[in-house]
């Protein structure tokens, strides 16, 4: 259900040519593999790295599609250069998330303070994230 | 330059922290892992994005050239650092075109020039900037966006293309200087005119020994001589009909470089009144200089709308010099250059009136009474006409894709078979 609806609503991005849309609809592709896990209730996903690799490539190639459309001029050798980067994008993404996986997995049962450990993580992570946005954007 | 962020530097960061405070409300660590990638990839990008160095340097092969011809803008890039997708987008002026693609993408080399040949097609008459380069720049992973423009402005001036005219309306009174029209008064020259009776100081060269055997007394030849012409070209800029990249203007400046050229080349004096918003007026003189003159002042004619009545006391005396021929360009649609015009015939010039037809520019209209408006302007305009011709104008209606030849031959039988009128 949340699939076909991220798939819309993708659609309707690309359509429309918005990145405001396309973040939409990438966002309830993400929710609705978060929803999974909550029905499930699995332990660990092994298969984490390759749907996150896969995750980032349809979204590299979302927002390749809404960019303007430019000839190229006489180095037929662009494209595929921008594929081999999207590709590298990608396996890097697995590996990354992986190593995330790999960490989860061995920090064992948790407890308090490794929770708060990884809030503070995950919101210094979104601050530095915006701050660096906001400081290159401006 | 400036910079940018693009779309995919507010999704990605949005997603990296749902994702990462998806994982902390859920307690999975599989959506941290999906949102990894995207807060890295951000970073990593951000903290490596680099503006280019860019220098370009633009020259163009000519400065001057003929409407339809082509020119070559030839660019010059050099980047401090590897670009691997440099948009270029050439800025081009309306009235050029080029017929390579444009904006176009290329990958720059660190420290190594690049050359690109942009040819341009030179479309309509006029003056030009050229150079001026926009190019945009994306990061590595397409976060940022770097614009800009450069590249040094080249002056670019493109001539009306002329029109081949075999003959040249011949003014009814010629110059006191030697030239190629054959005068219509009688003394030293080629062209035969008449036989007369010998008389003291003439030339025996000049005597027709046939004639003189036939009457028994000596008769000579007399001879037209050859002499140049002063021609005045009166474009009228008032006003103009124009739909899209044509209007009568166009025409009418096309009709006097036409005019300028074939006259200079018979070692006239060709003069240029550019009667409108602006005054703008050349003094006749003969010779190639004149001709740049002429046409460069045509390259800035333009219709500037102005409500102040002028005449012919705002022309300075010596553009209008005696016994000119006087050929005047206007698709007579404003009173002040109509006027002007039958002023210039009662003051006695030699008047040639070529109207640069606004019919071809304006519709009939949709409802009858726009029809019935439009049926009685272009009575007003025959009555006009009419006008014109009564007093000895010869006045035809020049439309594009008529050869201007055709037009100087229609002058040309008017004049043959109409009564020049003394006013």
């Amino acid at each position: 259900m949340l699939g076909g609806l991220a798939v819309l609503v993708l659609a309707l991005g690309l359509a429309a040519r918005s990145g405001a849309v396309l973040g939409w609809g990438l966002a309830i592709l993400g929710g609705e593999y978060a929803v999974l896990f909550a029905a499930q209730g699995r332990a660990l996903d092994e298969l984490t790295p390759v749907y996150a690799g896969a995750f980032l490539l349809v979204a590299e190639l979302a927002f390749w599609s809404i960019e303007r459309r430019v000839p190229a001029w006489s180095d037929p050798c662009l494209f595929e250069r921008r594929l081999a980067h999207l590709a590298g994008v990608s396996a890097g993404a697995a590996v990354v998330a992986g190593l995330v996986l790999v960490v989860a997995a061995a920090s064992g049962g948790g407890g308090v303070a490794l929770e708060a450990i990884g809030v503070a993580a995950a919101i210094g992570t979104v601050a530095l994230v915006a701050v660096l946005v906001r400081r290159t954007a401006t | 330059m400036t910079r940018a962020a693009t779309a995919k530097l507010r999704v990605y960061p949005a997603l990296a922290g749902l994702g990462l405070i998806g994982a902390l409300a859920l307690g999975r660590p599989e959506l941290a892992a999906l949102a990894a990638p995207f807060a890295l990839l951000v970073g990593i990008g951000v903290l490596l994005a680099q503006p280019p160095e860019l220098r370009m340097d633009a020259e163009l092969d000519r400065e001057r050239q003929l409407e339809d011809r082509h020119v070559a803008l030839d660019l010059e890039l050099v980047s401090g650092k590897r670009v691997d997708r440099l948009e270029l987008l050439v800025r081009i002026p309306d009235g050029l075109a080029t017929d390579e693609p444009n904006p176009r993408v290329i990958p720059l080399p660190a420290h190594t020039g690049q050359s690109l040949h942009v040819p341009i097609r030179c479309a309509h008459w006029g003056t030009y900037e050229l150079g001026e380069v926009l190019w945009r720049v994306r990061d590595s992973f397409g976060l940022l966006v770097f614009e800009g423009s450069s590249g040094p402005r080249r002056r670019l001036k493109v001539y009306p293309s002329g029109e081949t005219l075999e003959r040249l309306l011949q003014p009814l009174e010629t110059q006191v200087f030697s030239g190629n029209q054959v005068a219509r008064h009688r003394g030293e020259g080629i062209e035969f005119a008449d036989l007369r009776p010998f008389t003291t100081g003439d030339r025996v060269r000049r005597v027709n020994w046939r004639a003189t055997a036939r009457r028994g007394v000596p008769w000579v030849n007399e001879a037209h001589p050859e002499r140049n012409t002063d021609v005045v070209l009166f474009l009228d800029t008032f006003a103009e009909a124009r739909r899209g990249d044509t209007g009568t203007l166009d025409l009418g400046v096309r009709a006097a470089a036409s005019f300028a050229t074939h006259y200079l080349k018979e070692k006239d004096r060709v003069g240029l009144v550019s009667f409108g918003g602006i005054l703008n007026w050349l003094t006749a003189t003969s010779g190639t200089m004149q001709l740049y003159r002429i046409v460069d002042s045509l390259l800035d004619a333009e219709i500037l709308l102005s409500y102040a009545w002028k005449d012919l006391d705002v022309i300075p005396t010596r553009t209008l010099p005696p016994r000119a021929l006087v050929i005047a360009l206007s698709p007579l649609l404003d009173e002040r250059s109509v006027r002007s015009l039958l002023d210039l015939r009662g003051r006695g010039f030699d008047l040639a009136v070529i109207e640069l037809s606004p019919f071809p520019f304006v519709d009939a209209g949709e409802t009858e009474a726009e029809r019935l408006a439009y049926r009685l302007w272009r009575l007003r305009r025959d009555a006009l006409r009419s006008r014109y011709a009564s007093l000895g104008v010869p006045i035809v209606e020049w439309s594009e894709g008529v050869p201007l030849e055709a037009m100087v031959e229609e002058v040309r039988a008017f004049r043959r078979h109409a009564r020049v009128v003394r006013v």
